[in-house]
Formats: structure tokens, sequence, C-alpha cells
């Protein structure tokens, strides 16, 4: 790239903050810290920065500058202590145990009635790291098949079973979440009947 | 196309990946007419657009903002 400094300053500036949104969620979910999940956009910024001169102008900057934060990721904040802390994969794709039942609509109707985005955020949060990146980069940022497996350095057959196995596990943990807060919700209505009676 | 290959072309067609236009069609008709095929195909759409516009409503904060600008100008 043959240009002055103040240049390519101005050409990254132009390329990074229209990304900047999607940097920051993803930061976010990925370390579960608003705090970390600044320092951690922070570092890929001044990484990409630092390389900016092997950036090729034209080609995809947002799946390049992707790749620097899920890898700065891995290796400067994500420890693998942290999958202690979660429950095991087999616990999460193990059948729900839930049934749910809801009165008058069906339940996938309740249950998209009644998820909110912080009963989602603590379903993502909880996901296996492998499983997690795969859903965020592929569903909510709309990465393809192809530019996830690139970003995250695995074959597109992986991404697709990560993908299968995320989408399992997360729709999962949203039906329990849904079926515990139904059934709390009938627990209060049934304490205040009984209480007006 | 049978509900068991509906089924396992859903989430292709969703992310509108690795399928032929014949393969698209062919699922559209299907789901036309077979109204278990359909009723998943519509949770499964719901769920992950309801999914994605919770995620995408998250605000950059301002510092942020900030911050990178002057590791920018840093260089």
């Amino acid at each position: 790239m043959d240009k002055t400094k103040e240049q390519q300053k101005k050409l990254f500036q132009e390329l990074l903050m229209p990304e900047l949104g999607a940097l920051f969620r993803t930061a976010l979910r990925m370390t579960r810290n608003r705090e970390d999940a600044e320092d951690l956009v922070q570092e890929t910024t001044t990484k990409a920065f630092s390389a900016f001169d092997r950036f090729e102008e034209g080609t995809n900057f947002r799946a390049w500058i992707f790749k620097i934060l899920t890898n700065t990721f891995i290796n400067n904040y994500y420890r693998v202590r942290e999958r202690d802390k979660l429950p095991s994969l087999d616990e999460m794709e193990e059948e729900s145990a839930f049934q749910p039942v809801f009165d008058g609509i069906s339940p996938e109707q309740a249950l998209l009635n009644t998820l909110t985005k912080e009963d989602i955020q603590k379903a993502i949060d909880i996901i296996p790291i492998d499983f997690k990146s795969v859903v965020i980069l592929n569903l909510v940022e709309g990465f393809s098949y192809k530019e996830t497996a690139e970003i995250l350095d695995i074959p597109i057959g992986t991404v697709m079973s990560r993908l299968h196995r995320g989408r399992k596990i997360l729709q999962k943990l949203l039906w329990e979440y849904s079926s515990l807060k139904n059934s709390s919700e009938k627990g209060t209505e049934e304490e205040w009947t009984a209480k007006k009676q | 196309m049978d509900c068991k290959e509906a089924v396992e072309k859903l989430y292709l067609y969703l992310d509108g990946e690795l399928l032929t236009p014949q393969e698209r069609k062919d699922f559209e008709d299907h789901i036309k007419i077979c109204r278990k095929c359909c009723e998943k195909f519509e949770f499964e759409k719901n769920l992950w657009n309801l999914i994605k516009s919770k995620c995408l409503d998250t605000p950059v904060p301002a510092t942020l903002v900030n911050k990178v600008l002057t590791v920018i100008n840093s260089f």
C-alpha cells in the first residue's frame, strides 16, 4: 500500500467505523463483560492498523478485522478455566427435561412472545466458545459459511456442524428460560388466586 | 422433496447457503403443501430473526468511539 501515514489512517478509519458496532457486539458476547469488550476492540484496532499495510484494498475488510478480533480474543482473553464455569456440553445437548405447557397459544408462539434480549444474551453467553463464535458470526453478523470458515480458520464442514449444534444448544436454553418464566408466572397467578379466595 | 429432506435442508434454506435454485424451489414447493414443515419453517425463521434483531440492538458506547480514534491517531 503506497500511501502516506495520514492517508492510511483516513482509509483505515473509513473502513473501521461502520464495523465498530458489530465488533463491539461480538466482543461483548465473547468476553461477557463491557470493559473487556472495549479493551478487546481497542487491542484489535491497534493490531489491525499495525498490519494495515498488508491489507489488500478492495478485499473483505470486515472479514479481515473480525479475524483479528477472534484471534486476539482466543490468545489474550479466553482462558481454559472459563470452561469450568459453564455447564458441560453433554448437559447442554441432552434432551430437555422441560415440557413447555402454555395456555391458549402454541408453545412456539409463546416462546417468541416471551423471549427478551436478556434471555438471548444470557443463553449466548453460556454456549461454549467454539459454537458461540460460529453462531455470532453467521447468525448475528451475517457472515457466510465460507467467510466464517476463513475468519476462524476451520473447514466449512466444521462451520456447518458447529452451527447446527450451536443452534440446538441455544434453542434448548431458550425453551428452558421460557418454560421457567411461564411456570413462575403461573405460580404467581395461582398464589394470587389462592390469596384472593 | 419429502419431510425428511425438507428438515435437513431447512437451515441451508434459511441461511441462503449451498442449495441450487432447483433445491430452493423444491423446498418452497414442499412447505406450500406440508403444514407441519411450513409451521416448523415459520417458527425457525421467526426465532432466528428475533435472536438476530435482539442481538443487533446493542449500542456502541461513546467512550469506545473516542478510544478507537485515539488509537488510530497515536500511530
